[in-house]
């Protein structure tokens, strides 16, 4: 008996400090709901002060969303792209990819990669799997009266497809003989069918290339959509001697050599060994040559990357400043405007902590509406960069997350202290306050 | 035991400079059920008295026991607690929120004591059928007359069931016969047994009331009857007149 007696009461103590336990979270809860009710009175209330601010905060929100959107839709179709390239493609070219800069000079004044090399690489290495010359530039592409500007027109060899990846939809590509002759097969993208051959059958038509160049369609290639921003079917592709003949042979080829599988690191000393051989560079001497691959080329475009992305950053610090400023501004106006009410409020039991809620749910309201607002601003702006331009602008969901996320954080900390001001004031003074 | 100990009550405001004394000595009790008028002229010490009565101020020295529980050392949210559960404001300025109904003026003390709108509502629609402003319960303050806006006011204090009604100066922004109105209010509120402390500086109305306290300059100079203190205070205003009037005179009188 003795002994129960203590224990049911211990029982009753924490049963009843449970109930308390609950009656504060409740009162929590329905304080919060008051909050949010007054803020929402609050904004309503006073429109046009609210609209300025929270259309400062969207622009914000959408002028980051834009920067961040954009170069996820850059990054996007460049992995694209260097996928198309294949991992175990090398490039012998003048020029090492992603540098910028300072070596510009070492580079610029390197001998271009001529047929010779191609010739050399093509005959003294024994571990690639596929070995094609290329070259291009850009040109009028005409048949009749109608005209397609700026085609990528490409001169290259048989291997060619090995080599790329690139598949043929319809007909044959360039064969060992088109470029032993010069011939003037061709080989069109789709945009180039679909410019010239609305329903017709393009093969064994005749385009011109240029001024002069009468070539014979060959082969189609099937679609392949956009790579680093630029379409990539609006081409024409004919024998590499054909294209030297006609545009000049002292231009630059790019060799790319396809590696087999595993063995890229043995194929890139195979290919400089050679290459340095076909050059007579003596051992002292350093490569006037590059074999890339297309991993260093992601690296120079990452770099190129956090570049716009500390840009990104900065640009998203400044403007969130900005837009604090904007949320700090409105609410110790709105602090000062409510001070009674504050005082009221104090005086009928609000605790410190009820009035800094409810301040900072004002903060915070306004500065979701402004994180909304900027969201769909800036999805809109993304639609319409992907409509107007070749960056496919992606609204990806995280950026979305994001931004109501850092809009509400960012109403939290710039309206901290203004409802400390709120929380602090003495209700006495307050209650006065005219 | 009283519902309110107050137990040598200083209240020193610091100016930096000086040291402003408003409360010096205050001593009194008063006891559940009680009607009690604070008299005193503007200056007098007796909204400072209020407020620390009102758990909206401290006392520098002394102790203020509040149903038994010593508040003059309680934290800044412990107070706000008291206020809640003990006590009814009632002020001169009405003190309502302005984009509030007068429903919603009423239910607003409830939110901080964690009770749910249903029951909420309930509470505050007897609180103004009380006032006998059931009719107007949509209304907002701006809708309203003073009277009606002051009775909100103490629908709104009697709302939690406080064990005291506090009221400061609350027909001091009313014309004579709406004041009328709201102290036959209070008187009536007094008989149903709540506990109610007046400020004002109207002896008028102090003399209406059962007891009365009256201060000057911090100090308590007369408790007693509310009539007797009235008539005290008007003794004393009387004399202050004459002896304005026979200096003027003098001065007058000493032209050649």
């Amino acid at each position: 008996m003795s002994e129960a007696m203590p224990q049911a009461a211990g029982f009753r103590v924490r049963a009843s400090g449970q109930r308390r336990w609950l009656g504060k979270v409740r009162r929590i809860l329905l304080e919060l709901r008051d909050s949010i009710v007054q803020a929402a009175v609050s904004l309503v209330s006073h429109k046009l002060r609210a609209a300025l601010t929270i259309s400062g905060i969207a622009i914000g929100i959408m002028a980051v969303m834009i920067i961040f959107m954009v170069q996820a839709g850059i990054q996007a179709s460049m992995v694209k792209a260097l996928n198309t390239l294949g991992p175990n493609t090398l490039f012998v070219h003048k020029w090492k990819w992603g540098v910028n800069g300072n070596d510009w000079w070492k580079y610029k004044n390197r001998p271009q990669v001529s047929t010779l090399d191609w010739k050399a690489l093509q005959q003294n290495t024994t571990l690639p799997v596929a070995i094609a010359a290329m070259v291009n530039t850009p040109a009028v592409v005409s048949m009749g009266a109608r005209e397609v500007k700026n085609v990528d027109v490409r001169g290259t060899v048989d291997g060619y497809l090995d080599a790329t990846g690139w598949q043929i939809r319809r007909g044959r590509f360039i064969t060992a003989l088109d470029q032993e002759l010069g011939s003037d097969a061709c080989i069109i993208g789709a945009d180039i069918e679909d410019a010239f051959f609305k329903g017709q059958d393009p093969l064994g038509q005749q385009i011109r290339i240029g001024a002069s160049l009468r070539c014979s369609i060959v082969g189609i290639f099937g679609r392949k959509g956009t790579a680093f921003g630029n379409p990539q079917d609006l081409r024409v592709i004919i024998p590499l001697a054909t294209f030297m003949r006609t545009f000049g042979m002292k231009r630059g080829l790019v060799v790319a050599v396809v590696a087999p599988e595993g063995k890229v690191r043995e194929t890139e000393d195979e290919v400089t060994a050679v290459m340095r051989n076909a050059r007579h560079l003596s051992p002292d001497q350093d490569d006037n040559f590059s074999v890339n691959r297309q991993d260093k080329l992601l690296e120079g475009f990452n770099q190129t990357m956090m570049a716009t992305n500390i840009t990104g950053i900065l640009v998203g610090l400044i403007t969130a400043v900005v837009a604090g400023i904007g949320i700090m501004n409105i609410l110790l106006v709105s602090v000062k405007e409510r001070t009674r009410e504050i005082g009221i409020r104090r005086a009928l039991g609000a605790r410190r902590t009820t009035i800094l809620m409810q301040f900072l749910c004002e903060a915070i309201m306004v500065a979701i509406v402004g994180g909304f607002v900027g969201v769909v601003m800036g999805s809109g702006a993304a639609a319409l960069i992907d409509m107007i331009s070749p960056v496919a602008a992606a609204v990806d969901p995280r950026v979305v997350i994001g931004g109501l996320v850092g809009s509400a954080l960012l109403g939290a900390g710039f309206g901290l202290w203004p409802a400390m001001t709120a929380a602090f004031l003495q209700p006495i003074e307050a209650l006065r306050y005219e | 035991m009283a519902l309110i100990e107050l137990d040598h009550i200083v209240k020193t405001y610091d100016l930096g400079l000086s040291k402003v004394p408003a409360l010096r000595d205050i001593h009194f009790n008063i006891e559940r059920g009680e009607f009690v008028a604070i008299v005193g002229q503007s200056g007098s010490g007796k909204s400072t008295l209020m407020n620390i009565i009102g758990c909206l101020d401290v006392p520098t020295s002394g102790h203020y026991q509040l149903s038994g529980r010593d508040v003059s050392t309680l934290s800044d949210d412990e107070l706000a607690d008291v206020r809640n559960l003990e006590i009814g404001f009632v002020f001169q300025s009405f003190q309502l929120l302005p984009r509030a109904s007068a429903l919603e003026n009423v239910e607003l003390p409830l939110i901080y004591r964690g009770i749910g709108k249903k029951e909420r509502r309930e509470r505050a629609v007897e609180a103004l059928k009380l006032v006998t402003l059931e009719d107007r319960m949509e209304h907002r303050p701006a809708e309203l007359s003073g009277g009606q806006r002051q009775r909100v006011a103490i629908a709104r204090a009697l709302v939690t069931q406080p064990s005291l009604l506090l009221a400061d100066e609350p027909t001091g922004n009313l014309d004579s016969r709406t004041g009328e109105e709201i102290v036959g209010l209070f008187l009536e509120l007094h008989k149903k047994g709540n506990t109610i402390i007046l400020v004002t500086h109207e002896p008028k109305l102090a003399a209406r009331c059962p007891r009365a306290v009256r201060i000057v300059d911090g100090l308590v100079i007369a408790d007693g009857p509310g009539r007797q203190v009235a008539m005290a205070n008007a003794e004393a205003l009387g004399a202050e007149a004459l002896a304005t009037f026979l200096a003027a005179d003098k001065s007058q009188g000493a032209r050649p």
